[in-house]
């Protein structure tokens, strides 16, 4: 060990220092900074010049919050050019962690300047090029590490690189130096082919991805064909040509190749859909084709007409009754091929017969499959409304069960479920009366309980009750029921035969969805948190599911709850941000090219999910609300994501297919494709806007009282146009007139939050405050006073809104819901305008306390943010007034006896626990108020 | 009645009625996309007629010298579609890319008191190769089965002849 150098770690005895920093690294994982501290403090004693333990300093300040003490030693080190991968590690780590990833590319250019021959170091200079997304930096470090060591891996991230340049980056926007790139890329790749040095599957991958962006698709097809092909060791040739012979129109060997498939492997769907497919493009009177001569039956000849394709539909549906085989492919590529002779407005019951007897065969053969119903529903649209009603009675019928009889065996009662749940998405439940509704509820109800009794005891807690679609059916008939009757009662009796149902079969998911999604239309946030954290939502489903929970929480003013679910959601979003890198990265070292463009759509997707972005926005706003001295106010982050919110790009990552239900509207598709899922997003993304508006406008402000003479001109500036951006948003969105969607259909997410609030005088309550806060900068009396008027009006208003959404509206659960809804706004701007209050009171004082030396006269304005600070105390107290009295005038349970015969057996009341959560929302809105009164004194 | 493809990212957002059943794991992000980027031709999905995912598999392959072999990670079919043969023809994707790769066996861990796991990897010509103590961490720990069958390149079946003592985690390569 030579202590002199300043590298002497690198000779160091390896186990030596390993075994001194051990400590670190462990007290580091357990997230214990202080003892990593200190144990950084006593290695560096020993051997100040450890650079390692440097770098796991500046990580530990940094994990402590101390940034600058962190940046300093992070500067010291990188002059001292550190070499050995564990200290560049911990301060990449340290960079990450800061967001600082264009520094680790700093560092790795310099270090690999002094050491231009380690392939290790390029190579982690390359993945932090990656990182960063700079793809002409990639493309250079690729080539000069290929220069140092030739092998073909590095040659080939260089290759894609190019691509990247093209696709992602100046190609983007310029078809020219798209094509011009993409054909260096394939240039490069070419010389690689010469030299003969082609060799792993990867390489080729990589050469078909150049040549499909290239549109040559037959040089891709010449590929697979030929010698490289053989390298592909995992694909399945066949398989792989038919992309490109689609693309290429083939429709001859397209068909031809389809039919080869389909003889060996009847069930294979996507096949079936491209047979078909290219059959009508072979068709004679089709534009294109060249009438084929061959007989429908031969494997080796292409099929030209319906009736060639039906013949060889019939064959392998005979084929496979004689094999003994029951597989769904064929039967359903009937369909198909119905469906697509419809589209071309061919007359197709020459060939295929009455359709309903066709919906009848298959469900004879596979009714007693769970998936019948989804298949079917696939091609119910080729019946009209008649022919489906007509079904719908047929298929009851065939299953023998009548109003008085119950299912005899499993079998049969799983062919009934089918056949109810078809009959509904046939309409069956739409227009009945509320008598025929009630009946049918008591039928789902009781053949509940039989199938649960016959065939439901003894199962395995992680099964799911083969009787519970009919308890399914009820919940969904009740909730039709609740909305034909205008009242919230058979919704507390949906959800306590879901209760119920939970009892037998505790894992059923469905029933917990759809119990969420039930507590929250009644307002009852807790039970559905309750039902919420049963379900286990985790990671990306935090995303997927989160308009299932954390959407609405904010409209229950359960602000506790909310709390935690808002972090929760936070860190899974900009930890897996940070993290998605790593994963480009392993595609680069693993060679996996073709998942890379991939990779970063799916990055974009979860950084501009609209859901991140709203939840980002409330965390913020809770803080506001929350907040209870200016010290808090100044600490906190108020502009969202970093002010870097990509509005055109934000999406809706909602995953509503999984909410199951038999709606005729799904037989048009799935329902993250209806209109009027689009409308709800651009009715939430409208709210957020707004929202955001009042952040921008609140970060003005703040840093106006912050700001010295110098620069508090400017931010006054900046607050002005936010307003006015603000203002005409606003006024937009009131001209625009957006009606909340409808509530009929169960999987789409509850109305947008737009609407409430829009009930609430946000804009005209903050704007007042603003321009008083814009008034005091400008020491006008006249405006000053004109201002404070406004402020006093609008809060007088204010009250009255929440009086006359709360006190003065019915109380069953669906109007109480959106009393909360609009209570919970209410309550959130008084108390953020007592925050914007407060910072009114600090923008007259410094001017007190720097020239305070001698007694100056009274600051102006002082007098009128006193007033206004006395109006806030007293609208506080009137809040809390109207709350309690809310509260007190709890709604009658009446539920209706005649639903006693559903045989419900809960021990805990519904409708107990929903009142329950009322009260403490009520509580938790009544302690904010508090906090509030006390911030103004 | 089964499309089979890769499984892609997006496919993460689709996939809550798969792993919304108790007996599916919901993973971190980095879990898939690790797989997803070493291993993508071993991770594949079934989607139905109208697009649902039915279920989907995903594995790798490792092991040096006659060790080199398929391995099951994960292989889940939602409640919907089950019965439908969908884990067979699933396993006989993953089982035909080893094959491919030339490795020796396939196999994965099950818990034993998965008893209809067991008996379909049983019918599939699987046979318990060894006992792992306590692999499953939980209350109580839960003992796996590794459960092995031979690929062709194993002409002496020399990868399946079971051992006869159960082994701890910690043997377990």
């Amino acid at each position: 060990m030579s202590r002199a150098q300043p590298n002497s770690h690198v000779h160091q005895d390896n186990s030596v220092v390993e075994r001194r920093l051990r400590p670190i690294y462990d007290w580091l994982d357990t997230g214990n900074n202080k003892k990593a501290l200190q144990e950084c403090d006593k290695v560096l004693k020993k051997t100040p010049n450890l650079q390692c333990a440097k770098a796991l300093k500046a990580l530990t300040l940094h994990r402590m919050g101390k940034e600058s003490e962190c940046i300093v030693i992070l500067d010291v080190l990188t002059k001292e050019i550190p070499s050995d991968d564990a200290t560049l590690q911990a301060m990449a780590l340290c960079y990450r962690e800061m967001q600082e990833l264009e520094k680790i590319c700093k560092l790795y250019e310099i270090v690999v300047k002094n050491n231009p021959n380690n392939e290790e170091l390029h190579t982690h200079l390359f993945m932090s090029y990656v990182r960063i997304s700079d793809f002409k930096a990639q493309q250079q470090t690729a080539m000069s590490l290929y220069k140092s060591k030739p092998k073909n891996p590095y040659y080939c991230w260089a290759i894609m690189s190019v691509i990247l340049q093209a696709t992602r980056g100046e190609g983007l926007n310029d078809p020219q130096k798209r094509q011009l790139l993409l054909s260096l890329a394939e240039r490069m790749f070419t010389k690689l082919l010469n030299d003969n040095k082609v060799d792993a599957e990867q390489e080729v991958q990589l050469y078909i991805i150049i040549l499909n962006l290239l549109n040559k698709h037959e040089d891709i097809l010449n590929i697979l064909n030929g010698p490289l092909g053989t390298k592909l060791q995992c694909a399945n040739i066949p398989q792989s040509k038919l992309e490109y012979l689609i693309k290429l129109k083939k429709w001859n060997e397209v068909n031809i190749i389809c039919k080869g498939i389909l003889v060996y492997s009847v069930d294979r769907w996507d096949i079936w859909k491209e047979y078909i497919n290219s059959m009508f493009e072979l068709m004679p009177n089709s534009s294109t084709s060249v009438p084929v001569e061959s007989s429908g039956d031969d494997i080796e000849s292409p099929d030209d007409t319906p009736e060639k394709a039906h013949e060889f539909i019939c064959g392998i549906v005979e084929n496979g009754t004689e094999n003994g085989y029951l597989l769904r492919g064929p039967y359903l590529a009937r369909f198909e091929l119905g469906s697509k002779m419809r589209e071309k407005n061919m007359n197709f019951t020459d060939i295929l017969g009455d359709l309903t007897e066709l919906f009848i065969e298959y469900f004879r053969k596979f009714g007693h499959k769970q998936c019948c119903v989804t298949d079917l529903r696939l091609y119910l649209n080729l019946l009209d409304s008649e022919k489906k009603v007509e079904l719908a009675a047929r298929l009851i019928k065939d299953v023998g069960i009548s109003s008085t009889s119950v299912p005899q065996t499993e079998h049969q009662m799983q062919r009934h479920i089918c056949a109810l749940q078809l009959s509904r998405l046939c309409g069956g439940h739409r227009n009945l009366s509320s008598e025929h509704l009630k009946a049918l509820i008591t039928a789902l109800s009781l053949h509940y309980q039989h199938g649960y009794q016959t065939y439901g005891k003894n199962l395995l807690t992680t099964d799911l009750g083969p009787s519970d679609p009919y308890a399914l059916m009820a919940a969904h008939v009740l909730y039709d029921l609740a909305l034909t009757e205008n009242s919230s009662n058979c919704v507390v009796v949906a959800l306590m035969l879901l209760e119920s149902l939970l009892k037998n079969s505790p894992n059923n998911f469905h029933a917990k969805l759809l119990a969420v999604k039930l507590y929250h239309v009644l307002g009852g946030g807790l039970s559905a948190h309750e039902m919420y954290n049963s379900m286990d939502v985790k990671h990306l489903q935090l995303d997927s599911l989160g308009y299932i929970h954390c959407a609405r929480l904010p409209t229950t003013g359960l602000f506790t709850l909310c709390t935690n679910l808002f972090d929760t959601t936070l860190k899974f979003f900009s930890s897996n941000y940070k993290d998605s890198s790593d994963h480009l990265t392993f595609s680069y070292k693993f060679g996996s090219f073709m998942k890379i463009d991939e990779f970063m759509d799916f990055r974009e997707r979860l950084n501009n999910s609209l859901h991140y972005t709203t939840v980002a926005v409330d965390r913020i706003m809770l803080n506001l609300v929350e907040c209870m001295s200016l010290e808090t106010l100044y600490s906190l982050a108020i502009s969202p994501k970093d002010n870097d919110i990509n509005w055109e790009l934000l999406r809706d990552n909602h995953d509503l297919s999984v909410n199951i239900s038999w709606d005729p509207e799904r037989i048009d598709g799935s329902p993250e494709d209806w209109t009027i899922t689009k409308s709800l997003f651009e009715q939430d993304l409208r709210f957020l806007k707004l929202r955001t508006s009042l952040l921008f406008s609140m970060a003005s402000s703040i840093d106006i009282v912050k700001s010295l003479d110098g620069t508090r001109q400017e931010h006054i500036q900046t607050l002005r146009k936010s307003l006015d951006e603000w203002r005409s948003l606003y006024e937009r969105t009131v001209d625009d007139n957006f009606v909340p969607i409808q509530q009929g259909l169960l999987p789409l997410p509850m109305p947008s939050r737009l609407h409430g609030a829009l009930v609430v005088p946000y804009f005209s309550v903050f704007n007042s405050f603003f321009e008083f806060f814009l008034s005091l900068t400008s020491d006008d009396n006249d405006v000053i006073e004109r201002c404070t008027k406004r402020i006093e009006d609008e809060l007088t208003k204010l009250t009255d809104v929440l009086k006359e959404n709360t006190l003065k509206k019915p109380n069953d659960f669906f109007d109480k819901r959106k009393s909360m809804e609009v209570a919970v706004n209410c309550v959130e701007v008084l108390s953020v305008s007592s925050v914007a209050c407060a910072l009114c009171s600090e923008l007259i004082k410094p001017l007190q306390a720097k020239k305070g030396k001698r007694k100056h006269p009274e600051p102006k304005g002082k007098d009128h943010v006193q007033r206004i600070s006395d109006k806030l105390k007293s609208e506080l107290n009137s809040f809390c007034d109207i709350l309690q009295d809310w509260v007190d005038a709890s709604p009658e349970e009446e539920l209706h006896k005649k639903f006693d015969n559903l045989n419900l057996t809960v021990s805990e009341n519904v409708f107990e626990k929903i009142l329950h959560s009322y009260t403490i929302s009520n509580k938790e809105m009544q302690l904010i108020l508090k906090t509030k009164i006390k911030l103004l004194t | 009645m089964t499309t089979l493809r890769p499984f892609t990212c997006d496919d993460m957002y689709k996939f809550n009625n798969v792993n919304l059943d108790p007996l599916t794991e919901t993973y971190g992000l980095s879990f898939y996309m690790q797989y997803l980027a070493h291993w993508p031709e071993y991770f594949q999905v079934a989607e139905s007629p109208s697009g649902e995912i039915m279920g989907y598999i995903m594995g790798k392959a490792e092991g040096i010298g006659e060790n080199w072999h398929g391995h099951v990670t994960a292989l889940t079919v939602s409640p919907d579609f089950r019965r439908l043969g969908l884990a067979a023809s699933l396993m006989n994707f993953l089982e035909d890319v080893s094959e491919k790769k030339r490795a020796y066996f396939v196999d994965l861990f099950v818990r034993v008191s998965n008893k209809v796991a067991i008996n379909m990897y049983k019918n599939l010509g699987y046979i318990v190769y060894r006992t792992v103590l306590e692999y499953y961490s939980g209350d109580p720990d839960e003992d796996a089965y590794d459960m092995r069958k031979a690929c062709s390149r194993d002409v002496n079946q020399k990868s399946v002849v079971p051992l006869t003592h159960p082994v701890r985690p910690e043997d377990v390569d």
